[in-house]
């Protein structure tokens, strides 16, 4: 790899990139650095965290089981972009359980095979270079 | 006992190293003879499939959920005809396992045929069995055929298969180790009877799928010898084995598309057959480096004293459906795609449980792991070329209903009606929503068969069958939406009913890139109401599923979705069916409105969720979104996440010290890693 060489961004998610130069995460939607790239993103993110009922209301009154799930057994959490409020991510989890580190990319590996050739990034997405 | 070991079973998996005599074998293949031969083995194999589903009785077999495959000699799947992509990737541990032991005593010969249905032997659950027929040529063992299907009749201790209320293997009924049951391509009698009395419920649906299973896998042994008459067995020998291996280069090549890296996803339900609590039914830690993946569940909670329990071959052989479906589309159906994957199981786990376990609701257990291997493998491909791929998950709901009793033919039934569960809706896609009623998770090439089908062989009257409206989960994509059905015991006194399923709480699919998971599901029926009174009322007014539930036709009763068996009255309600909507892919504030428009027109989007989900200014007169509003409204929801919003840091910090009640942690396992704390009591 030399200095100069850069790689530019990478599409992770629907509003997520992963800016290779700077190894920092980037709301796609407004651009906001949302940390480095090597942590988990969620430490970037607001976090919103919703009654069921505010997403799936229930269809019958006054009983356990009504189409919305239970706000003892579940919540669910909002992953804002904190430029723009996209919604980067969101979680379905028991109360109090650790929020999951759903992605990691391997940065090295990711360089090392594009500094190789092996493939470049084309309108976001890798793309595989045929020899 | 010789069962084979979790460490055996996942070897078999693996493809057999090729010999010399194989090697040399792939020369008499060319090119083109290859791409035409590979063309055949995909026509044979369609023709079992096709004869399979008309030769077969229950309602899972009618449906097609079923597999027919074809193996080298050592027992490697080479080709597949689906159906269920659950069934193809076992069927190599049982053969290897007759080839290991039963090579001298009974004998493996030509007309053999073989067959099981346990899943400690490496199927998927009771229900799901396999014929098996080694194929010779002129003497020599050339290949292996197989043809599995799901018969909802095991001889249980609850009818249809899956009891609810089992608590170990003793429970389940016929439970078959590998074993020969005819000679001289015929059936043994004394099989048919054995067959009869387990199936005595349902002795015509288990009886004539025996024999299903049987005739297909013979017409693809039929079809294997004479294409080696005409091309000559070593042509096939060379043919399976570069189908091997162009299989596996071909998955090995789309690997490498993916960026290297770690990917996690953690899924939940809310039961285990009738006892109800919090289980993770999978965590999910997917490594993938070069052309590899491992794929490793610790971190799963423990395996439990309910039929929720599944083997691990049977949990690749879930993985199966969505790799097969999503991944490996384009390739065939073969072990050798899976030789990149290693999988990892901790012991005593739900999806590795202890040997007298009850399992034969492994499909139950496994909506974890379908839901997660989605979610993982779709973050992996997003960055890829293979991007548009990327899918939220299914709804992975398997809500199944059975029946049972005495028809109004008079005939003794026992079955899994398949409608409900051929009519999920697909998880979203990322460039559009996903499919409504699209099918059946386990079975992309599943059929729900017509009400009147339904109508006409069972002792049940179905008034209405529709699209459930917002039951996929919501986004930019939403996902696909199930569907509801109402039906009324009919022609009969009485039957008997009960319902496979859970999620009544919380669902278990987690979403993708910032959509919904799709809501929960309770059991529903009507208390107390004559259906043919309650028809008779209605005069030209339709039978709605909205209006059922607000109360309008009679006082709405609900309570878990799994329910035990229980006695119907001819003319009540059996039940209000649910099909599980898929799962929601990102952002619903980024929803084009007016996709939002079509779903309110077709009745499939509430206009509560377009209001509050979707942000979206419906003009009902007008039937029309309002664009203008509609952006306005939609940048004060986002400065409404602004504010409510707290950094990750200290929502953290108050969110660490909450945990569920104690009272539903019941099947969980320690908080909130989910290790055992009990042992599981089997006598």
């Amino acid at each position: 790899m030399t200095q100069t060489q850069s790689f530019g961004l990478l599409n992770i998610g629907e509003n997520l990139k992963l800016d290779l130069d700077r190894e920092h995460w980037v709301c796609g939607r407004c651009a906001q650095d949302l940390g480095s790239g090597r942590e988990n993103v969620k430490h970037g993110l607001l976090v919103g965290e919703r009654e069921p009922s505010d997403i799936h209301p229930p269809l019958i009154e006054g009983g356990e089981f009504s189409f919305s799930p239970n706000a003892e057994w579940v919540r669910i959490l909002e992953f804002y972009c904190p430029g723009c409020g996209a919604q980067i991510e969101t979680e379905y989890l028991p109360p109090g359980h650790p929020v999951t580190h759903t992605t990691e990319i391997d940065i090295d590996s990711l360089k090392a095979r594009l500094t190789r050739g092996e493939i470049v990034i084309e309108e976001g997405h890798l793309k595989v270079v045929t020899p | 006992m010789s069962y084979p070991t979790v460490a055996e079973k996942l070897a078999a998996l693996k493809v057999t190293p090729a010999t010399a005599h194989e090697i040399a074998c792939m020369e008499l293949v060319s090119r083109g003879a290859y791409e035409i031969a590979v063309q055949r083995t995909a026509d044979i194999l369609d023709e079992g499939y096709e004869i399979f589903m008309r030769s077969s009785r229950s309602s899972m077999g009618v449906a097609g959920d079923s597999i027919v495959a074809m193996f080298n000699a050592h027992g490697d799947l080479v080709n597949a005809s689906a159906g269920t992509y659950l069934h193809a990737i076992i069927p190599p541990i049982v053969i290897k396992y007759i080839l290991r032991k039963y090579s001298e005593n009974p004998g493996i010969h030509d007309g053999d045929i073989f067959y099981t249905n346990d899943a400690l032997y490496g199927g998927i659950h009771n229900p799901d069995q396999t014929a098996i027929m080694p194929v010779f040529h002129k003497g020599e063992l050339v290949a292996w055929t197989a043809a599995l299907s799901h018969t909802t009749e095991t001889g249980a201790c609850e009818p249809g298969g899956m009891p609810l209320s089992a608590t170990s293997r003793f429970d389940e009924g016929m439970n078959l180790p590998p074993m020969k049951i005819g000679r001289d391509f015929r059936i043994n009698n004394d099989i048919i009877e054995l067959f009869s009395a387990f199936g005595i419920r349902a002795e015509a649906n288990v009886t004539v799928d025996l024999k299903a299973r049987c005739t297909t896998a013979d017409r693809v042994r039929l079809r294997l010898v004479e294409m080696c008459e005409r091309e000559g067995p070593d042509f096939v020998t060379g043919l399976f084995r570069k189908m091997l291996i162009e299989a596996e280069t071909g998955a090995r090549r789309r690997l490498m598309t993916w960026p290297d890296g770690v990917y996690r996803c953690v899924n939940f339900s809310d039961a285990a057959g009738l006892q109800r609590g919090l289980i993770r039914n999978s965590y999910l830690t997917m490594t993938k480096r070069g052309d590899h993946l491992t794929l490793d569940f610790d971190g799963t909670s423990p395996e439990n004293l309910s039929s929720y329990n599944a083997h691990p071959q049977a949990v690749v052989g879930h993985l199966a459906n969505y790799i097969y479906e999503y991944v490996f589309h384009d390739l065939p159906i073969s072990s050798a795609t899976f030789a990149p994957i290693d999988f990892l199981f901790p012991e005593a786990s739900c999806l590795s449980p202890t040997p007298r376990a009850a399992t034969s609701n492994a499909v139950m257990i496994c909506t974890g792991a379908m839901s997660g291997i989605a979610n993982c493998i779709s973050r992996a491909r997003f960055p890829s070329e293979e991007w548009r791929q990327a899918t939220a998950s299914m709804g992975n709901g398997g809500n199944a209903p059975v029946i049972a009793g005495t028809s109004q033919w008079q005939m003794p039934f026992a079955d899994m009606i398949a409608y409900t569960i051929n009519t999920e809706g697909q998880g979203a896609r990322c460039t559009h929503d996903g499919m409504d009623a699209y099918g059946f998770p386990w079975c992309a090439f599943g059929r729900a068969p017509d009400v009147e089908s339904m109508e006409n062989e069972f002792p049940m009257l179905v008034p209405f069958s529709q699209h459930w409206p917002d039951s996929g989960g919501h986004g930019k994509y939403r996902g696909g939406c199930g569907t509801t059905q109402f039906w009324s015991a009919h022609h009969v006194p009485v039957l008997h009913f009960l319902s496979i399923a859970d999620n009544s709480s919380l669902q278990t699919p987690q979403p993708l890139f910032g959509g919904y998971a799709p809501p929960t599901v309770p059991g529903l029926t009507l208390k107390d109401t004559r259906v043919s009174e309650l028809l008779a009322k209605l005069e030209d007014r339709a039978l709605d599923f909205h209006a059922l539930v607000r109360g309008e036709f009679g006082e709405v009763v609900t309570e878990p979705n799994g329910r035990s068996a229980r006695p119907i009255e001819g003319d009540k309600t059996i039940a209000v069916l649910m099909s599980t909507g898929g799962a929601g892919y990102g952002d619903p504030l980024d929803r084009d409105p007016l996709l939002v428009q079509k779903d309110l027109v077709a009745g499939l989007c509430s206009e509560w969720s377009a209001r509050e989900i979707y942000k979206v200014v419906w003009d009902a007169a007008r039937a029309r979104v309002d664009l203008a509003a509609t952006d306005t409204l939609r940048a004060e929801a986002r400065a409404a996440r602004l504010k409510r919003g707290k950094p990750y840091q200290e929502f953290e910090k108050e969110w660490s010290t909450r945990r569920p009640p104690e009272s539903i942690l019941n099947l969980y396992g320690s908080w909130p890693d989910a290790k055992p704390v009990n042992p599981v009591f089997r006598p």
